[in-house]
């Protein structure tokens, strides 16, 4: 693709996504009776779109494009649970986790 | 106001963290678009309209097959598709602030921005001070990710691959999913998704995400009711 189509592209695709972006916050007058009758799936949410993020990239190696199960990645992953339960910061859990996976690959 | 200007520091505070994922990664898009030969400028261009890490990489990956054009675009807004729900649960929050404030903060939503802003503990807050916590963390988001991605363009990803500093990007999400979970429904919804997450990660174009969030949701919208009248009838 020369350089021209190459900027047309990211314009398209940047444009495209900044839309997706703003659609239900841009119409949010007029949606705000949906969104009020979808307060219960709202609420829902949290969990399952963080959940749908995190597991792949800890249950498989990476790249995530084969299944490869790194059962090191899932003992740190356990770490980084049990410390968040305790913890309401992001950054214990993470360097607990992290710390796990390093110790576990150099000694196991 | 002073607790406004607090509220956005704690929301820059409680990205940092997160930039331990950010870096190895945006180092990875910007020396990758090196080596495809791209300009300093067009990467960064790229960077900045996309402001989407993960469908720069699927796009970089197309490009380099000479995929059509509309295919390119067609495949980066389905993997996009999920700033939908975002943009849903901000409405609320960002619909009603004037536009010069509006359009820059929805232009910079992103996973990060949506899993700190929906722990309990901002929930639990005032608009005005969650709307200064999501700008804290927007545009502290923002900054790291094309700071990164310039790094990787003037010197290439030389984290050492050993070192798996892109498994804090999974951890961080994790943390906050543990957090987020505050009842057994939820609980449930994390279950299913992350096992349809697991099951369906083949798929392409990021369905998997959506098809794991909505099999989560729906579980965790029908499940409880119907155990609950099982429970009835035998009772």
């Amino acid at each position: 693709m020369d350089n021209l189509s190459l900027w047309l592209l990211f314009f398209a695709a940047g444009l495209g996504t900044f839309l997706i972006r703003l659609s239900f916050i841009q119409l949010h007058a007029s949606s705000a009776a949906l969104i009020e009758r979808s307060k219960p799936i709202l609420a829902l949410l949290p969990p399952g779109i963080l959940a749908a993020l995190c597991m792949p990239g800890i249950v498989f190696t990476r790249p995530t494009n084969e299944y490869q199960i790194d059962p090191l990645q899932i003992l740190a992953a356990l770490v980084t649970i049990l410390i968040a339960k305790y913890s309401s910061s992001v950054f214990w859990p993470v360097v607990g986790g992290m710390l796990c996976l390093w110790l576990l690959r150099a000694y196991g | 106001m002073a607790n406004h200007r607090q509220a956005f520091w704690f929301g820059v505070r409680d990205l940092l963290p997160l930039v331990s994922g950010v870096l190895p990664f945006g180092l990875i898009a910007g020396a990758t678009g090196v080596s495809m030969g791209m300009t300093p400028e067009m990467i960064m261009g790229m960077t900045v309209l996309f402001f989407a890490g993960s469908a720069q990489l699927a796009a970089y990956s197309l490009i380099q097959d000479n995929a059509p054009f509309i295919i390119i675009v067609f495949t980066v807004l389905v993997i996009n598709f999920r700033f939908v729900i975002y943009s849903a649960s901000f409405a609320p929050l960002l619909g009603p602030l004037k536009k010069r404030y509006r359009l820059p903060l929805t232009f910079m939503l992103s996973d990060q921005v949506y899993g700190l802003c929906s722990m309990p503990e901002q929930q639990a807050k005032s608009k005005g001070e969650r709307v200064f916590y999501l700008a804290g963390v927007a545009i502290s988001m923002a900054l790291s990710w094309f700071i990164s991605v310039a790094l990787g363009v003037a010197l290439g990803a030389n984290i050492p691959a050993s070192w798996s500093l892109e498994f804090t990007i999974p951890l961080a999400f994790l943390a906050m999913l543990v957090t987020t979970i505050t009842n057994r429904r939820l609980f449930l919804v994390a279950c299913i998704s992350a096992l349809c997450a697991i099951a369906f990660q083949l798929l392409p174009y990021n369905i998997g995400f959506i098809a794991a969030v909505v099999a989560g949701v729906s579980c965790g919208l029908l499940l409880p009711n119907l155990l609950q009248k099982r429970v009835g009838k035998h009772g």
